[in-house]
């Protein structure tokens, strides 16, 4: 893969298994991207499609335990998986940071917030006591929390979810980060909640300089946010893009179908959603050919049989894992075959058929 | 908004649901009364999809929890085909649910993580059954030797209860005042002694005379009040089978220990000491679980068979407590026996019952199972954990619909789903009500979502309604601010859409300790005037069912 200049992260041939009772689980099988200063990548897929594991074992924030992690991931230069956890704890703060999923999970529910914002800045930039509390008051104030002063001293479970992410956000942020990795981090919100996070962390993306991995579930979070867009499924990247050539000409059949799954405000009420039918492969004994085949529309016989290569598109940067793109001639006449032989009904879904 | 008035209320028609002046207050922990929802006022007509909109906190929840009557509404009226739930007593609501079912946000969790699905979609079946499945094994249990334990258990009432702890206190004066041996115990007993005397007979002789008076099986009665609470905690764990079997450790335990201590006691001092201590804690151990247990309501059938477990267990300990040594172990092993094989009957008994009503349960079960999508076969026998959140949400369908409801109240039913999955729901929830003909209250925070499913859609704030519309019309011309700001949040799937420029609500919701004078929204609101905090806006009509509560809606037209 050719390795960008100004490249801030490096992922290569990533791979991370979990020994489990039944079996070996491969979660990220392969992966492979870089990561420029200053960009945004927004990475969707299902629940189960790796994204999760994939960005942890970028922090290398997974146990050694049944956990087996394999590739490089390269950060200014450095190897992260050789490193030692003390040269690791150094780098997480300072230099990476990560937001999950659940704010109040990820906030210690017996230690004011001041101090939580503020720990970062003692261990790492070795603020004194005040100076760290003051740095801290400014970070609350720039995350929208109001009366700093005096929110500074309450508890977790004072705060609103909305409230609580915006505190984890300013703990990432307190060592100014050069990568943020924001895992869900509106998921467990409310709409208009998430607005104003995702708002938030672009807005101190483009105040610091800094990278931004945006992990979601939902291809809208990502739309208008990121610079490009890696689809993953069952641990692979099935779709990569810059985001504009990603909504104007997906190649993918399961990027479509994500696409395809949200309900649009523009569409009359009732209409039918085409979901994606079924779930993501076991991925202790996953399937022969393309991963996502026994969900797919334009399934053929050679999907089944053998897996897809991650090859280019015309447009540069554009990288996709399919023999049936979407709009071109051949996925035309696939769906056409599928819709005669009863595998996709006349609304354009597959016909799920349970295993 | 966050206005009042019930204009959009169609009188004209006959709705399924009616909501008025719904009013939902809390008392918070310090005292103060949290104003969860203020004047909600909705129809639903048989067959419509009531969207209810609304950001974390507004009342949206609430307001689905009051309808079903848990807890019971502050003030207002809830009119369910007619019949004001708000009036009927906790049995009349219990036998009203049936129609009334509700799906919950998180489905993993509104699963009982112990049960196989067979059992955790055929529940409310089992609920139902219950009674009457009951009744019947107790029916042929009893049928050989007459069916008197199964008349009486039938009378069994709210008195009874309330008799039960009662009884059981002056139960455990009478055994300490029996059990102290007056020549080591006189000491620290004289002062418990007396009051025992003096009070635990004359209970005794007023309960009976209570119970007496109370029903003409009065005497039986008092006896049974004792006994009951075994019926009652079989009712409240559930599995009557392993009850039963407590009972008989407990027995047993019991016996074995005080027997124990009785024999040791002869040596006196502090081996007869702890005798008396440990036939004190134990009784005062049982009262106090029958205490706890007559907070529930009793299930008539399995109180029968724990009465007749129970009275021969008293039988037993009141006997032997009055043999001399060797009696006492003889007369000990052989109740100890025939109590072993009375409760392996009543266990085996009630298995059989379960079995019965699983079997009977199973086409019902498979039905709902196939209408929701999963596959029969594979589940029945597998644990919610096993299943994906997608699939858990199915089962939670399924299980709402088993006793083929009218209404069904979807809380955020796909809010923690993925957005494929979600698509999936959407689409299901669209089938079961063409298929079973139901009428659906969705609540959601997603107006995109909302939008999808709805004929007529209705955006709360604060505990209040600020706009009520068919969808259509509330998307393309918004006319409150509030809505406005809720489709501006929804995450496009459109690079195009330029998202930073959407406009944003600030800040959080006010708290509903004290909600903002005049409109509700004016704190947040971007086109806030000195009007809107004095005056409250009331509901006004601004197209054909399209209604608002707002001094200045969007169409310039109405603004006056």
């Amino acid at each position: 893969m050719k390795v960008a200049e100004d490249a801030l992260l490096e992922v290569d041939n990533l791979r991370t298994q979990f020994d489990t009772p039944g079996g070996l689980l491969t979660a990220v099988d392969g992966v492979s991207f870089s990561l420029s200063k200053g960009k945004s990548l927004g990475v969707v897929g299902e629940s189960g499609s790796g994204k999760s594991v994939m960005s942890r074992s970028i922090m290398r924030l997974l146990p050694k335990v049944n956990i087996q992690t394999e590739g490089t991931v390269r950060f200014k230069s450095r190897n992260l998986m050789e490193l030692a956890p003390r040269d690791l704890r150094k780098l997480w703060g300072p230099e990476m940071a990560m937001i999950f999923q659940d704010p109040l999970g990820s906030l210690n529910p017996v230690v004011k917030v001041g101090k939580q914002v503020a720990e970062g800045l003692r261990v790492h930039s070795g603020f004194s006591k005040k100076e760290a509390r003051s740095e801290a008051l400014k970070l609350l104030r720039e995350v929208g929390i109001s009366e700093p002063e005096r929110r500074l001293d309450e508890y977790p479970h004072q705060f609103s979810g909305g409230m609580r992410q915006r505190i984890v956000i300013a703990i990432a942020l307190a060592c100014q980060p050069d990568l943020l990795i924001a895992d869900e981090p509106t998921t467990a919100l409310d709409v208009t909640v998430q607005a104003q996070i995702l708002d938030l962390i672009e807005e101190q993306r483009n105040q610091r300089n800094m990278s931004l991995i945006l992990v979601t579930h939902d291809l809208g979070v990502v739309a208008g946010r990121t610079d490009e867009i890696m689809v993953m499924y069952a641990g692979r990247i099935v779709e990569r893009a810059p985001t504009k050539v990603l909504f104007a000409n997906m190649k993918m059949p399961y990027t479509e179908a994500l696409l395809e799954s949200i309900p649009k405000l523009e569409r009359p009420s009732h209409s039918h959603l085409l979901s994606i039918p079924g779930q993501p492969p076991n991925m202790i004994d996953a399937p022969r050919g393309c991963k996502f085949a026994p969900r797919c529309k334009y399934v053929q016989d050679r999907c089944v049989e053998e897996e897809p290569e991650l090859i280019s598109a015309a447009t540069p940067g554009h990288l996709y894992r399919c023999f049936f793109p979407v709009g071109s001639a051949e996925s035309a006449d696939a769906l056409a075959r599928n819709m005669a032989n009863g595998k996709v009904d006349e609304s354009g879904s597959r016909v799920h058929i349970r295993t | 908004m966050a206005g009042s008035g019930n204009l959009h209320l169609r009188e004209q028609e006959k709705p399924l649901l009616r909501v008025e002046d719904l009013v939902v207050n809390f008392l918070s922990a310090g005292g103060e009364t949290v104003q969860a929802v203020s004047g909600f006022s909705i129809d639903v007509l048989e067959g419509e999809t009531l969207g209810l909109v609304g950001e974390s906190g507004c009342g949206k929840s609430t307001t689905a929890r009051a309808i079903i009557q848990s807890p019971k509404p502050t003030a207002g009226s809830i009119q369910l085909d007619g019949v004001e739930l708000t009036e009927l007593d906790d049995e009349e609501m219990r036998r009203t649910r049936p129609i009334l079912q509700m799906i919950f946000q998180d489905p993993i969790s509104s699963l009982n993580p112990r049960r196989t699905i067979r059992d955790v979609v055929a529940e409310p079946l089992y609920v139902w059954w219950e009674e009457e499945t009951g009744r019947l094994a107790i029916a042929s249990w009893f049928e050989k030797t007459g069916n008197l334990f199964q008349k009486i258990s039938s009378k069994f009432s709210r008195p009874a209860r309330i008799l039960a702890p009662l009884a059981w206190l002056s139960l455990i004066f009478w055994l300490v005042s029996e059990a102290s041996d007056e020549r080591s115990l006189e000491t620290w007993l004289s002062w418990l002694k007396t009051p025992a005397q003096f009070i635990g007979f004359p209970v005794l002789f007023i309960l009976a005379a209570m119970a007496a008076a109370l029903s003409v099986v009065g005497a039986v009665w008092l006896v049974l009040a004792v006994i009951l609470p075994f019926g009652v905690i079989s009712g409240k764990f559930g599995s009557v089978t392993n009850t039963v079997g407590l009972t008989g450790l407990f027995t047993s335990l019991f016996a074995v220990v005080f027997l124990f201590f009785r024999t040791w006691s002869s040596l006196g001092g502090v081996a007869h000491w702890l005798s008396s201590g440990i036939l004190l804690l134990a009784v005062g151990f049982l009262a106090v679980w029958s205490l706890l247990a007559c907070r529930e309501p009793s299930r008539a059938g399995s109180s029968a068979l724990a009465v007749l477990v129970f009275m021969l267990f008293a039988i037993q300990v009141f006997y032997i407590v009055g043999l001399d040594g060797n009696t006492k172990l003889a007369v000990f092993s052989l109740s100890a026996a025939v109590d072993g094989i009375l409760y392996w009957l009543i266990a085996r008994r009630y298995k059989l019952a379960r079995a019965q009503m699983r079997q009977r349960a199973e086409p019902e079960v498979k039905r709902v199972l196939e209408a929701v999508g999963m596959e029969v076969e594979g589940s029945l026998e597998r644990k919610p954990h096993e299943f994906s959140g997608g699939q858990a949400q199915r089962i939670s369908i399924a299980r709402a619909l088993i006793l083929n409801p009218k209404v069904v109240i979807c809380d955020e039913p796909v809010s923690a789903l993925d957005v494929s999955v979600q698509a999936q729901i959407l689409n299901l929830l669209e089938d079961m009500k063409a298929a079973y003909g139901l009428t659906l209250v969705f609540i959601a925070h997603d107006l995109a979502v909302v939008k999808n499913i709805s004929d007529r859609v209705a955006v709360m704030y604060l505990g209040k309604i600020c706009e009520v519309g068919p969808p259509e019309l509330l998307y393309s011309a918004p006319q409150h601010p509030y809505t406005r700001l809720l489709i501006d949040a929804i995450p496009r799937p459109d690079p195009e859409f330029d998202q930073r420029n959407a406009v944003r609500i600030e800040g959080e919701l006010p708290s509903p300790l004290a909600p903002p004078s005049g409109c509700r929204f004016r704190t947040r609101c971007p086109n806030v005037q000195a009007k809107c905090s004095t005056e409250e806006p009331q509901m006004k009509e601004v197209a054909s069912g399209h209604y608002v509560a707002c001094h200045y809606p969007a169409d310039s037209e109405l603004n006056q």
